[in-house]
């Protein structure tokens, strides 16, 4: 695109879009943003936009087609209040690092600071959830600023970025050539890693007698999943991933350990308490990860790996940071690594294993035969899915579950909102993941609290036909709020009793095939009949009201004090 | 601790940075104490110098946090001592002051200021000096009673080793 032609903003913006690889948009219309929506109607064949049925949805639908193919989302929205209906899910993604370029319309800027109609400072409302962003008043600066947006997105610490353009912008006239960005003097996203601190680490790892790999997600927005396979076969090291983390190493490998954390399994946490060596990977330790940071691996030296530097020993003290990639750390830690059996640290896993088969697993059915439960109905899904899908959770009781029973072979096959914890986030991420990967199955597991805040989106599925399951765990409760009453607010359920709809009829409405059921028994055959079906589906469980997710570490407790029932 | 802690940064001359700095105090409550913003030794590149009392724990992560924003260059904190400062203070005093004291210019000698602005009202005497000496004259006027405005500059600095390597990789220094 070196040769220069005359154009308007609005085509700049699509042209830039489509060299930066865009393909896939999810967007919303509006009065300012109609130029570029009529630009939109010539280039329908080179940018599929999908048009959602509110701006939340939007973004949400970008994150979590970011997150199932590792490329940048895109989203759209009018100024005003368009723009402020994107800032959920521009904070979801700054936490979860979701490379996402948000456009905004705005008004002309002979009108900016005038309050006029439509206008919001969009600009300072999103500096504190933004990588970067910036105001567009001139056609002239589109090509740059997308450049720079795309490359801001998707290197260093991933994260969302946000281009506002004046409408006047939009309908000027400019030259037209693209360059992308390939560096900024005030940016460096690829730290050089330390030799140094990589030859102790090797050390280190090799003298340690009890080794625990934490795996976050930095190892999959690094592409270094083989890198960590190879890593922890290479010296015999057990794995535990934090939520973000989950599926960088398949569920089956035999030294995965489990999840960590609030709701992690019991042998990932009991590690991290006799460990003498944590080797923490692209994750960040945050609060749902450590419990109290006082009593947090005692007896561990603690090697953190990360891209960002402000997060190493943000949170808890470190004994060897390494301010590096994970895919570069996880490689070089593969020179001089010796493979050593530790039979002592592997047994006492599979004793904590122990533990949880006989205080959690022995004991996540209805003894009555009653009630399907939530554990139920994820271990039957991913029996019946076999690893192969990616689940998109919401937040709470369904995507703890999800987390904890959900088998994955693959990296991204589980999406969920980590560090912001968005209700609403579930439906809408799962059809823009379908969008993103429209060959694998696509499972929204959804509370009925969370698919009421973003059920809109089932119009955006009929529309456009995406072949995403939707499956409800209905207990009619806000269930995790109610979980916490339960166990330290003395079962006082304020406002946490919900009175649902028939959401197979509003399925129905929305032309998707629905059913619901109710007993055990019932339950597998729904389940697979969801699977086999040729395209949406939404499936609704209900489950037993007063289901708790066990294990538990209390808000604030040592990763020690687990709660294993009521 | 509570300790003064002053942070330079350097970064692109590039409207909504001074916002995202700011939010990094903000976000953890931190108050600030004087903010200077200015064109540092190089063309397009702004030199800020941020005073603020807080904990040597919550400076350092501020100071990452600020230099995780994609226009800064550099960032660094720094304790008083570590730098040299010197503010510039304006003083509106009455002029009974100078008839009492006589000649204006044993005045401003005697205050090591300068007259920069004299009339039958008032008198503004300008100083430059440290943040001790500024207020000292301060207080002392507002003691004796004749002072009746008074404004500041907030800290102008230099490190007492040279910053070049700040800018080292900048590759365009034009110090000389």
């Amino acid at each position: 695109m070196a040769n220069k032609q005359k154009i308007k903003g609005a085509e700049a913006l699509l042209l830039s879009l489509i060299e930066e690889g865009t393909r896939d948009m999810f967007g919303y219309p509006g009065g300012q943003v109609i130029p570029i929506y009529d630009c939109l109607y010539d280039y329908r064949d080179r940018i599929n936009h999908i048009l959602t049925r509110h701006e939340q949805g939007a973004v949400h639908a970008a994150q979590g087609y970011a997150r199932a193919t590792g490329r940048v989302g895109v989203c759209m929205a009018t100024s005003g209040p368009g723009a402020t209906n994107l800032v959920t899910g521009i904070a979801d993604a700054m936490l979860d690092s979701t490379p996402l370029v948000c456009i905004t319309g705005q008004v002309p800027s002979s009108m900016l600071g005038t309050d006029a109609f439509q206008e919001a400072d969009i600009i300072s409302m999103t500096m504190p959830v933004t990588k970067w962003n910036y105001q567009v008043t001139s056609a002239s600066e589109i090509p740059r600023a997308i450049a720079k947006a795309f490359y801001i997105a998707r290197s260093g610490r991933p994260g969302p970025v946000l281009i506002d353009i004046a409408k006047n912008a939009q309908v000027e006239e400019m030259d037209y050539s693209y360059k992308p960005c390939l560096s900024l003097r005030s940016y460096h996203p690829t730290p050089e890693i330390d030799e140094e601190g990589v030859r102790q680490a090797v050390e280190m790892i090799n003298a340690a007698e009890r080794p625990l790999i934490l795996a976050g997600q930095g190892v999959v927005l690094s592409g270094a999943e083989r890198s960590l396979t190879e890593f922890a076969e290479a010296g015999h090291l057990p794995v535990a991933t934090t939520l973000m983390g989950i599926s960088a190493l398949p569920s089956g490998h035999p030294l995965f350990v489990g999840n960590l954390g609030m709701h992690g399994n019991v042998a990932a946490n009991a590690m991290t308490q006799h460990s003498d060596l944590i080797v923490a990977i692209g994750m960040r330790f945050s609060d749902r990860v450590t419990g109290d940071v006082q009593n947090y691996a005692p007896q561990a030296k603690i090697i953190h790996v990360d891209i960002d530097r402000a997060e190493l020993g943000k949170n808890i003290r470190i004994d060897l940071a390494l301010h590096a990639d994970a895919r570069t750390a996880l490689e070089a830690f593969k020179v001089g690594l010796k493979y050593r059996e530790r039979p002592d640290w592997f047994a006492f896993a599979e004793q904590e294993r122990a533990v949880e088969q006989k205080e959690v697993f022995a004991h996540t059915d209805d003894p009555a035969g009653r009630f399907i439960t939530m554990a139920q109905v994820i271990r039957n899904l991913a029996e019946i899915e076999k690893g192969d899908a990616v689940i998109v959770t919401d937040v709470g009781q369904n995507q703890m579950f999800s987390a904890r029973y959900s088998r994955f072979n693959a990296s991204r096959s589980f999406i969920t909102s980590g560090g912001l914890g968005t209700m609403g986030f579930g439906l809408p991420a799962a059809l823009g993941a379908k969008v993103g990967v429209p060959d694998k199955e696509v499972v929204a597991v959804l509370g009925d609290g969370g698919l009421q805040m973003t059920l809109q989106e089932l119009g955006t599925i009929m529309q456009n036909n995406i072949g995403v399951k939707i499956l409800v765990l209905n207990n009619s409760y806000l269930g995790m709020v109610r979980q916490w009453q339960q166990l330290f607010f003395n079962r006082r359920y304020s406002f946490t009793e919900l009175e649902n709809p028939d959401f197979s009829a509003i399925a129905a409405a929305y032309r998707i095939p629905a059913r619901r059921v109710t007993k055990p028994e019932e339950l597998n055959g729904a389940l697979r009949e969801m699977s086999e079906a040729p395209g949406a589906y939404l499936l609704e469980v209900a489950v037993m009201p007063d289901e708790n997710v066990f294990p538990m570490v209390p808000a604030g407790a040592s990763l020690s004090n687990l709660i294993y029932h009521d | 601790m509570n300790k003064e802690y002053i942070v330079i940064a350097l970064t692109e001359n590039q409207i909504g940075v001074l916002n995202r700095i700011t939010g990094c105090y903000l976000r953890r409550k931190i108050n600030i104490e004087s903010l200077k913003v200015s064109e540092s030794s190089i063309k397009g590149i702004s030199m800020f110098v941020i005073s603020a009392y807080t904990t040597e724990e919550y400076i350092d992560r501020v100071v990452q946090q600020i230099r995780n924003i994609i226009d800064v260059i550099e960032a660094r904190y720094y304790t008083p001592d570590e730098l040299i400062t010197q503010e510039i203070a304006l003083y509106k005093v009455s002029s009974k002051m100078v008839e009492s004291n006589g000649r204006i210019d044993a005045l401003s000698r005697s205050l090591s200021a300068r007259i920069i602005e004299f009339n039958p009202a008032y008198v503004v005497i300008e100083k430059t000096g440290t943040r001790a000496e500024i207020e000292q004259l301060r207080d002392d006027l507002q003691r004796r009673g004749v002072l009746q405005e008074f404004t500041r500059s907030g800290s102008v600095v230099l490190h007492r080793a040279p910053l070049d390597d700040l800018l080292h990789d900048l590759g365009e220094n034009t110090m000389a």
